[in-house]
């Protein structure tokens, strides 16, 4: 697919792990010789980096951040937090598994990764769009309901009318 | 060398901590001061003269409200509130410390004295469940739950609520 050499990355920030991000972005390690560019609305993106530990308040924000952003739209998870909890898995607070609330296209290890680390995930997000694998996005239009459910379970009755319709996967 | 008021000498700070000591000791009963070290006085004051305590320990300069927290004393069955001061002008901390009931966990509000105590106040309300009599907006500040137990207490089993409850939401598999 043509996008995949122009990542705009949404400048959300949550966690330890967004303090690695501005070195990436900058000259030192210079992001943009991969096509990623930060920008400041969720609207003009379509890679979201969660870097660090999501709680609650931070996952309703999430929610409302990955919904905003145009199709397709890749999401990948950094650091150990949002993929088991990291050394948040005991929290009263912190979800432990973030794919249970909205798709993640790839994961990042590490606890914190090297910014390396992110430009090694771009190079295999590129080989997953060729591949027509990074489908997180049609998989939350088609298992939306599920995503939903879950959602609110942990956040109660959310404030916004559901993204799609049920039956109506295409939005 | 330049006299500002925030360097001092330590037999000077000594003279200073132990004439709020006397002073202390001499207006509230049931009062327990102790000087921890240089410039950090520890003041144990009754629950209910602790309100006149800060207040006049906001008289004597130490306008800063630097944080209130709170601990959990399950075994003694109480919660102990600190209040830490300090003072802009000689550079020195008060830590006030009194004890509350954890069956009947109420508190007066100090906001009217220290106006920044409304958001710890809140936050322990939330996080301890002490109610603080007078506090103008006693709502949520952190959480997006609500919790049986209020989650900083003692007796709140934080690996049993997780697995009852972020354990039990189900994976969004793709055969579903």
């Amino acid at each position: 697919m043509g996008n995949k050499y122009s990542l705009w990355a949404v400048y959300f920030c949550t966690g330890c792990g967004i303090i690695e991000v501005p070195p990436v972005i900058t000259t030192r390690w210079d992001a943009e010789r991969f096509g990623v560019i930060p920008v400041a609305t969720p609207r003009q993106a379509n890679l979201f980096l969660i870097t660090g530990y999501v709680s609650l308040k931070t996952l309703k924000a999430i929610i409302r951040t990955y919904e905003l952003m145009p199709e397709p739209k890749y999401t990948v998870g950094f650091g150990s937090c949002p993929i088991n909890g990291g050394m948040y898995w005991d929290s009263y607070n912190t979800i432990k598994h973030l794919d249970k609330y909205i798709p993640i296209d790839g994961w990042i290890a590490g606890c914190m990764p090297r910014p390396e680390a992110i430009f090694i995930a771009v190079t295999h997000l590129w080989t997953l769009i060729d591949k027509d694998m990074a489908n997180g996005y049609i998989k939350y239009r088609e298992k939306y309901q599920y995503y939903r459910k879950n959602q609110e379970s942990v956040l109660g009755k959310l404030a916004w009318p559901p993204q799609f319709e049920k039956g109506n996967v295409h939005g | 060398m330049v006299n500002s008021p925030g360097r001092h000498n330590s037999k000077k700070v000594m003279c200073m901590d132990d004439l709020i000591k006397k002073k202390l000791k001499a207006v509230f009963r049931g009062i327990k001061v102790s000087v921890e070290k240089d410039g950090r006085l520890l003041v144990t004051a009754r629950s209910d003269n602790t309100r006149e305590v800060l207040k006049s320990l906001k008289d004597a300069g130490y306008i800063h409200l630097a944080l209130i927290s709170c601990v959990d004393w399950i075994d003694k069955r109480k919660f102990e509130l600190v209040y830490i001061l300090s003072s802009y002008f000689e550079n020195r901390h008060v830590i006030v410390k009194t004890d509350l009931k954890r069956e009947k966990a109420n508190f007066e509000t100090v906001v009217d004295i220290f106006e920044n105590a409304e958001p710890y106040e809140r936050e322990i309300h939330e996080l301890f469940g002490i109610n603080f009599q007078g506090h103008p907006r006693q709502i949520p500040l952190f959480l997006e739950r609500d919790y049986e137990i209020p989650p900083f207490r003692k007796d709140f089993d934080t690996r049993q609520y997780v697995k009852q409850f972020f354990d039990e939401i189900p994976f969004v598999e793709e055969d579903r």
